[in-house]
């Protein structure tokens, strides 16, 4: 069979086999313990993690492990597969970190494509007052859904970014641990099945954040979409430590910390965030299945009898918040860190001038990674937390303003005077910048308890989000897309459309972000499926829903784009962008092994503009006059 | 693992990405570690449930004893007594399973439920994760002392028997932590 | 060599033996009132030697360097 061949498939029919012999083995083993034999929740959580175990084997990420258990040596395979066609290799294990990264890219673009289809689809509801295409209950689910693929989607653009562009610019040959990796992407798709299944057993009406004790009541579709959260970590937590390793290992000869590529930083500090913070989401929806399978009372403030008698003290929710947000305020960095990194690695090439501050660039990304761990509480001004925390928390937010702020200082200076072109990833760049100030200028008013206590909760910070990862991921996602298609196809995009998609997206986003800020203002809360007549924002709400249709139809063009030209698009030179970066110094597409012979960095990274400046001395052999 | 087509220097360029991941996957599975403490004092606050002392104080000597044997595992391959090694990586897995025995088969069966509010989650729960890398660190012995056996190892090249013994060695130092938060720390009640 | 492997394995048992005395008075100091920083304090004399003698977390830093 020749559909067999393709890992994804053998993955799909492994977590479909596991996923029954783990009802069984449940079903069994109650029926041994003289217990009644079906219960769907406990055989629903074993029946996800052995399902994940089967597609994981199915699709041939633990092959070369499970043969180093048995002491036998696996030598690494490089290059496409010699026995199926290549485009096969995307379907399948591979090692090559840039299949790999297309992969994560891809995947990732799936998902953000259906998290925002089911964002139009409660959008539309709430363009009219009055429920009257789906019911509450729908609704719930809908949002909860809308906001986890998309982190997963977020999380998946943002590994595509890391694991295609760190070993290039590096001067890596591949990644320090290519199964690893492999792992660490294939991992995402059971999660990623399992939270999408959660529609098909219940939804839940918790949203994103899962807070019990509402999830421990809610339908078991909550528990499958803790568990796929759980996998994606996985991936998150091997991808950084694998993302680490890389970056301090294997840099080529002369390139000090201070001579790396500045996206290159802003993938380190993200990095930190996900390898340590992951484990606290995971931990505290860990705590909720045990809670909701096992009784065990980590957030119920109600004890049983036998539990008074032995003078145990009484659960308590706001521990699952504290453990949830250390991870999930962080979180928010990772998914920006990245794209902000885009924003100063594009925008010197296009405005042919020398990043301004690029040491400065590069210690604030850190510096937002480390102040990023100690603001998670400013989530719970309203939620009953012990008041004494309020202020350091506040203080600790307004602090994550000074290196973003930096990072804002340092675009304008870079711009300042410099000859700009305007082609669509520059385009993408400056309107990430514009996004991005909305996002940050409505941020310290949440930070600040005295106003955060009247605008949490309402739509002024689904607003002030939405702006945040428009302008911190997906605007220089899109950028970042753009600006490497060449490099990684070999050929052009369609730059009419690809400005198209532009003007469409940037005031569509516009006027959905400032909506969203407006209506939240005059009093729409978040996460309900209906609103007050009364409150006149109903015209407001029009607006929001007809600019996401706009935002939907803009991405609708560019996957049109990039899918057409990838096949049909003009062959694109080596460096279309006269590019100083070390991967614009060899051939369009990127050959298997990227770099024929090492090269040594010989100066600063973003000299632009200045005579007589190198960054990376290439062997002859390897120049890209060859490729031509 | 014992990868003998290339040279030791490669060997050790690989081993030192492999020792920095490694380590890298500890702090990540601190956090986690961590946060089961904090749940531990946001819960428990100073006091804390009665426990059985003397079971406590058995299995902790117990995993101490196997971390011992498990660096003598690891000193004697890296001597060439492949012998002396094979015997100890036993002796830690066996004592390791004293250790499971000891929490599952006594800790749990005392008057503390699961169910009984915080007491009871936060105990199971520290006891049951660490419990549940104690399972991971023993197969992991096994899988080494099954290539052990196979001859795989050599005082050179055995990054194998040092990531297991590291391993082993981590779940020690959670248990460093977990035994006063549990036992020592706060007024029984 | 075998002078080598000796010292190691004593090495190796006198960490072993600090460790045990140091539970011992863990559990010692459990008895008294105000126990919670001195038991914080052992821990970390604990989880000291075990990082340093028993995990090596020195190669980390001396890079390249094997573990003897």
């Amino acid at each position: 069979m020749v559909i067999f061949s393709l890992g994804i498939i053998r993955g799909i029919v492994g977590q479909i086999v596991g996923t029954a012999v783990g009802l069984i083995l449940v079903t069994l083993i109650r029926l041994l313990m003289g217990l009644p034999a079906w219960k769907a929740e406990p055989a629903m959580i074993i029946g996800a993690l052995i399902g994940a175990v089967g597609f994981m084997i199915g699709v041939g990420a633990l092959s070369d492990w499970f043969k180093w258990m048995g002491g036998k040596e696996t030598p690494m395979h490089h290059g496409p597969p010699t026995d199926k066609p290549a485009w096969t290799r995307y379907f399948s294990v591979d090692y090559n970190h840039k299949v790999i990264g297309v992969q994560y890219a891809v995947t990732g673009i799936l998902l953000v494509l259906v998290a925002g289809s089911l964002a139009l689809i409660f959008r539309t509801e709430l363009a009219q007052t009055g429920l009257q295409y789906i019911e509450a209950a729908t609704f719930n689910t809908l949002f909860g859904m809308h906001g986890i693929v998309m982190i997963a989607g977020i999380l998946l653009g943002v590994g595509g970014m890391i694991n295609y562009l760190v070993p290039l610019m590096i001067g890596a040959s591949d990644m320090a641990f290519p199964r690893l990796n492999a792992f660490g992407f294939w991992i995402n798709v059971p999660g990623a099945i399992l939270v999408i299944s959660a529609l098909f057993m219940g939804g839940w009406d918790t949203g994103w954040t899962g807070y019990p004790p509402l999830s421990v009541l809610a339908p078991m579709g909550v528990q499958a979409f803790m568990l796929g959260v759980y996998l994606v970590g996985i991936s998150s937590i091997v991808g950084s430590a694998n993302t680490l390793v890389t970056v301090a290992k294997m840099r080529a000869p002369g390139m000090s910390w201070f001579r790396m590529p500045i996206f290159v930083w802003a993938a380190v500090a993200t990095s930190i965030i996900q390898l340590t913070a992951t484990q606290l989401i995971g931990l505290s929806f860990l705590m909720v299945t045990v809670e909701r399978v096992l009784g065990m009372g980590f957030f119920n403030p109600v004890l049983t009898a036998h539990a008074i008698e032995v003078g145990s003290p009484p659960g308590n929710v706001v521990l699952f918040q504290h453990l949830f947000w250390f991870y999930s305020h962080p979180a928010v960095y990772v998914f920006i860190l990245p794209g902000l990194g885009i924003i100063s690695e594009l925008l010197p090439v296009f405005a042919r001038k020398p990043l301004f501050g690029y040491k400065w660039i590069a210690l604030s990304s850190l510096a937002i990674a480390l102040v990023g761990f100690l603001v998670w509480a400013h989530h719970m001004f309203t939620a009953g937390m012990e008041p004494f925390l309020r202020i350091p928390f506040q203080f600790a937010t307004m602090l994550v303003a000074v290196p973003t702020g930096v990072k804002f200082f340092s675009w304008v200076g870079t711009i300042w005077r410099g000859k700009l072109e305007f082609p669509t990833p520059m385009l993408f760049v400056l309107g990430a910048i514009s996004v991005f100030l909305i996002g940050g200028l409505t941020g310290p008013p949440n930070g600040t308890v005295t106003t955060d206590l009247y605008l949490h909760d309402t739509y002024w910070i689904v607003g002030h989000f939405h702006a945040t990862m428009f302008g911190g991921f997906i605007f220089p996602f899109f950028a970042a897309l753009y600006y490497w298609f060449p490099k990684a196809t070999g050929r052009m995009y369609n730059e009419r459309l690809g400005k198209l998609h532009f003007w469409l997206i940037l005031p569509g986003f516009w006027v959905q972000s400032l909506g969203q800020i407006a209506v939240g203002l005059l009093g729409m809360r978040r996460r309900i499926a209906d609103y007050d007549p009364a409150l006149g924002i109903q015209n407001g709400h029009v607006w929001i829903t007809v600019a996401g249709y706009v935002i939907g139809l803009s991405v609708l063009v560019m996957i049109y784009n990039l899918a057409w030209s990838a096949r049909k698009g003009p062959v694109a030179a080596a460096n279309p962008w006269r590019s100083r970066s070390p991967e614009f110094q060899i051939p369009s597409p990127i050959p298997e092994h990227s770099y024929a012979e090492a090269f040594v960095i010989t100066g600063e990274p973003y000299d632009y503009g200045l005579p007589g400046a190198t960054y990376v001395a290439m062997n002859p052999s390897a120049a890209p006059a060859a490729a031509d | 693992m014992s990868a003998s087509a290339i040279s030791q220097a490669e060997y050790e360029q690989q081993e030192s990405a492999n020792r920095l991941g490694l380590w890298l996957f500890f702090a990540s599975e601190a956090f986690m570690f961590a946060g089961l403490l904090v749940a531990r004092f946001y819960l428990w606050g100073d006091t804390r449930p009665h426990l059985d002392q003397a079971v406590a104080l058995i299995i902790t000597a117990v995993l101490l004893l196997s971390s011992y044997s498990m660096n003598r595992a690891e000193v004697m391959i890296a001597h060439d007594d492949r012998k002396g090694f094979l015997n100890s990586l036993l002796i830690t897995a066996a004592l390791g399973v004293v250790f499971l025995i000891g929490v599952i088969g006594f800790e749990w069966q005392g008057h503390i439920r699961p169910t009984d509010g915080a007491f009871g989650a936060v105990l199971y729960g520290m006891t049951g994760m660490h419990a549940l890398h104690v399972v991971s660190g023993i197969v992991f012995i096994f899988i080494v002392w099954n290539n052990g056996r196979k001859g795989h190892y050599s005082a050179d090249r055995h990054w194998g028997v040092h990531a297991c013994a590291v391993w082993w060695h981590y779940i020690d130092l959670v248990w460093v932590f977990f035994y006063p938060a549990l036992y020592l720390i706060g007024t029984a009640q | 060599m075998e002078k080598k492997k000796s010292s190691a394995l004593r090495q190796s048992f006198n960490v072993f033996l600090g460790l045990a005395v140091l539970t011992a008075v863990e559990y010692g100091v459990s008895f008294i009132e105000f126990p919670t920083v001195a038991l914080f304090i052992i821990g970390l004399f604990k989880a000291g030697l075990i990082l340093n003698y028993f995990m090596h977390v020195g190669l980390l830093w001396s890079d390249g360097g094997k573990h003897k």
